[in-house]
């Protein structure tokens, strides 16, 4: 846990020496499952990022007793159960946009980009490589990216009661609009 | 009728109240009234913020998931797409103020949108962590007179 905060703490130093620094604090992130009987759909509206245009690097991190569901009784399950927000209360990904060299912040529009970087949810490390966007739009940036994850990787459990009501992987989006720092 | 029947009715009847019991009280039952509970704590914005800026780990365990009643000095409101944001600066960091956030429940929105910077306001809401930038507030209500 040091380790991670220790590099989260040098990539952020290195994104603040950076004038080509985006920041967020409400990001958006979706996750989506659908098995035969339950859909579960949650919003997190709440998500710090920041991104440095220069070098590519990102991050993002999720306080995941922010994420909000339809019914009261998949929030408690989601936090109690499966994610044990008491004991990991945060997510976050560090990371980078490899083919940052292919998005020109200068231009309007939107660049295809791929984020690799190491995700942490219920406290398991796992690497991402996904495909996403990057659109430049005036001083704004937003990046979005949509990818898949499975329940097992992150050693989210499902009890044997439940297991056919809910699917073992996440469909997770991630939409942030990111504005120039002032610093 | 034959007994046997009525009891065979009554047994289904019960099992149909018994479904929809849990149904609207254990599966659909409501999220809680946020701005109706009693605060677990209460203290001011900036003890808050350093608490869990000093002991991050032991001041989550603490707050986490808890409803705080908190007083400060406002140093503006944020709007993004349907949320109002009180928001709460004691640094400058990486990712710009730091300090406490309170996103407000729908119905406080109006009123938090005529809130003026650096006026003395109370707010309740559900904690929901630290972020290392932010101490974030959720559900949050106005305290007004001298409810808790």
């Amino acid at each position: 846990m040091k380790k991670t905060i220790i590099i989260a703490i040098i990539l952020l130093e290195g994104i603040s020496a950076s004038s080509q620094k985006f920041i967020t604090k409400t990001g958006h992130i979706r996750f989506f499952s659908e098995a035969s009987i339950e859909k579960i759909e949650a919003h997190n509206r709440q998500v710090n990022a920041a991104f440095d245009a220069t070098t590519g690097d990102f991050v993002f991190k999720v306080l995941m007793k922010s994420f909000e569901f339809e019914k009261a009784l998949m929030q408690e399950h989601f936090n109690e159960n499966y994610v044990a927000s008491d004991k990991f209360p945060t997510a976050k990904f560090l990371g980078k946009i490899t083919n940052i060299k292919e998005v020109n912040i200068e231009k309007d529009g939107i660049y295809p980009v791929t984020v690799e970087g190491k995700l942490t949810i219920h406290g398991v490390t796992n690497t991402l490589n996904e495909k996403g966007t990057l659109e430049v739009k005036k001083d704004k940036i937003e990046g979005k990216a949509s990818f898949t994850i499975l329940l097992a990787d992150y050693k989210i459990d499902i009890p044997g009661a439940v297991v056919k009501n809910i699917s073992k992987t996440i469909e997770i989006t991630v939409d942030l609009l990111l504005e120039k720092a002032s610093k | 009728m034959k007994i046997w029947i009525k009891v065979l009715l009554v047994l289904i009847a019960l099992s149909i109240i018994g479904a929809a019991i849990v149904y609207k009280f254990v599966y659909n039952k409501q999220h809680p009234d946020y701005e109706n509970i009693e605060a677990s704590f209460t203290l001011s914005a900036q003890d808050l913020y350093q608490e869990f800026k000093k002991n991050p780990y032991p001041s989550a365990k603490l707050y986490n998931g808890k409803i705080i009643a908190i007083t400060g000095i406002l140093s503006k409101i944020e709007t993004a797409d349907s949320l109002v944001t009180a928001v709460f600066v004691f640094k400058q960091g990486d990712f710009g103020d730091e300090g406490l956030r309170c996103t407000m429940l729908k119905k406080y929105n109006k009123e938090a949108i005529k809130l003026q910077p650096d006026g003395e306001v109370r707010i309740k809401g559900y904690c929901t962590g630290y972020n290392d930038t932010d101490v974030v507030l959720e559900k949050c209500s106005l305290i007004i007179n001298n409810e808790n």
